[in-house]
C-alpha cells in the first residue's frame, strides 16, 4: 500500500497544501516575517521527507504539478500592474529611475559579491536575481543556467530580511518620502518585503507593489543584456 | 465567466507565451511574456479584469504556495551548497542594504528635482 501511496501525484500535492496551511496558522500565531509560511512548508516537507524516508522524487510527482501553475500565477501578475496604473502614471519618472538604479545595484553587488567570495558561475546564476519576486527569478535563473531551488532559497531568505530590516533602514537612511521607502523596500525585497511597506501605510504598500512587477521586468532586461 | 473559462483563458495565455519564447532570438523568461502579453490584452481592453477576476485571485492570493516543491529541490543541492552556506547568506544582507539604499536614493533624488523643476515653472 506504502508504493501505491508514494506514487500518487495527490501524496505531494496533499503534503504541499496541508504544511502550507500549516506556515499560514504559524504565520498568523507569530506575527512575524521570520515565520514565512513557505519556508515553513518547504522545512516541514524536507523534514518529513528525511524522517520517513521517502524519496525526492515520490514528492516531485505531485510537486511537478503544482509547478505547473507558476507560469500563470506570474501572468497574473499582470493584473496587479494593471490595478496600479494610475499610481504609476503620476509617478512614472521616481518609480522607472528607482527600480532601474535599485535593480542594477541589486546585481552588480551579488556578481561582485561573488567574486569576491569566488563562488561558482552556477552559484552566481542562481544568486543574481535574489532581489526579484520568485516567479520572475526562477525564470532568470533558469536561463542563466542557474540552480533553480538556490534561487528559491535566497529570494525568500532577502524577502524576509527586506520585511525585518525595513523599519531599521528606513532610519539609518533616513528616507521621509513614502515613495521612495516603498520603492525601496519592493525593489530590494519583494512581495514579502511588501507584507510590511502596507503596514507602513498606504502609499508605502501600493509602491512597494508596483516595484515588485518593474524591478523584476527591468531584471529580466539587465540580464539579457549581461547575456548577449 | 465561468471558473473554467478563466482557466483556460489564463493557460492559453501561457501557451502562446511560451510558443513565443521558443521562437525568440535570445532567450527570455517565457512566463514574464505571458505577464507581458496579458497586460497588453487588458491595455487594449480586449479582456477585462473581471473577465478573469477569479482565477487570478486564486493566482495571487495563493502565490507562495506554487513555490513550494521548487525551494523542495533545495535537499537535492544540500551537498552542493554547503561549503557555500556563509557567503551565499552574507551575499544576500549586504546587497540587500545595498539595493534599498541605492533605490531609495535615487528616488529621493529625483523626486527633489521634479519638485524644484515644478517650482521653477510657477515663479516663471
Amino acid at each position: 500500500m506504502k508504493d501505491v501511496l508514494l506514487s500518487s501525484p495527490l501524496f505531494g500535492i496533499c503534503l504541499s497544501i496541508f504544511t502550507y496551511e500549516a506556515g499560514v496558522w504559524i504565520n498568523k500565531k507569530l506575527k512575524t516575517p521570520v515565520a514565512n509560511p513557505l519556508l515553513i512548508a518547504i522545512a516541514l516537507i524536507i523534514l518529513i521527507l528525511q524522517i520517513f524516508r521517502i524519496p525526492l522524487e515520490s514528492y516531485a510527482v505531485g510537486g511537478d504539478i503544482i509547478s505547473m501553475f507558476l507560469a500563470p500565477a506570474t501572468a497574473a501578475l499582470a493584473i496587479s500592474i494593471y490595478g496600479q496604473l494610475d499610481i504609476l502614471k503620476r509617478n512614472w519618472l521616481p518609480v522607472l529611475a528607482g527600480t532601474a538604479v535599485g535593480s542594477a545595484v541589486s546585481m552588480t553587488s551579488v556578481y561582485l559579491l561573488c567574486q569576491a567570495f569566488s563562488l561558482d558561475e552556477k552559484l552566481t546564476a542562481s544568486l543574481l536575481p535574489k532581489s526579484v519576486t520568485t516567479p520572475i527569478a526562477m525564470g532568470i535563473a533558469r536561463q542563466n543556467g542557474g540552480i533553480v531551488p538556490v534561487t528559491v532559497a535566497a529570494v525568500i531568505f532577502t524577502g524576509i530580511l527586506g520585511a525585518i530590516l525595513a523599519p531599521l533602514l528606513i532610519r539609518l537612511f533616513r528616507v521621509r518620502n513614502p515613495i521612495a521607502a516603498g520603492l525601496a523596500i519592493g525593489t530590494s525585497s519583494h512581495a514579502v518585503g511588501t507584507s510590511k511597506a502596507l503596514e507602513l501605510g498606504e502609499t508605502q504598500g501600493a509602491m512597494s507593489g508596483i516595484a515588485i512587477c518593474m524591478a523584476g521586468i527591468i531584471t529580466v532586461l539587465y540580464s539579457l543584456l549581461l547575456t548577449a | 465567466m465561468k471558473i473554467i473559462l478563466q482557466i483556460g483563458i489564463i493557460f492559453l495565455i501561457c501557451l502562446v507565451g511560451e510558443g513565443i519564447a521558443s521562437i525568440l532570438p535570445f532567450s527570455f523568461p517565457s512566463s514574464v511574456i505571458s505577464m507581458l502579453l496579458l497586460f497588453l490584452l487588458l491595455l487594449l481592453r480586449i479582456l477585462r479584469p473581471e473577465h478573469i477576476r477569479q482565477k487570478t485571485d486564486f493566482l495571487l492570493k495563493n502565490m507562495a504556495f506554487f513555490f513550494i516543491p521548487a525551494g523542495v529541490g533545495i535537499l537535492e543541492q544540500f551537498t552542493y551548497i554547503r561549503d557555500s552556506m556563509l557567503p551565499i547568506l552574507l551575499i544576500c544582507v549586504v546587497s540587500t542594504v545595498l539595493t534599498f539604499a541605492a533605490t531609495a536614493y535615487t528616488v529621493k533624488a529625483v523626486c527633489a528635482l521634479q519638485e524644484r523643476l515644478r517650482k521653477r515653472g510657477k515663479r516663471l
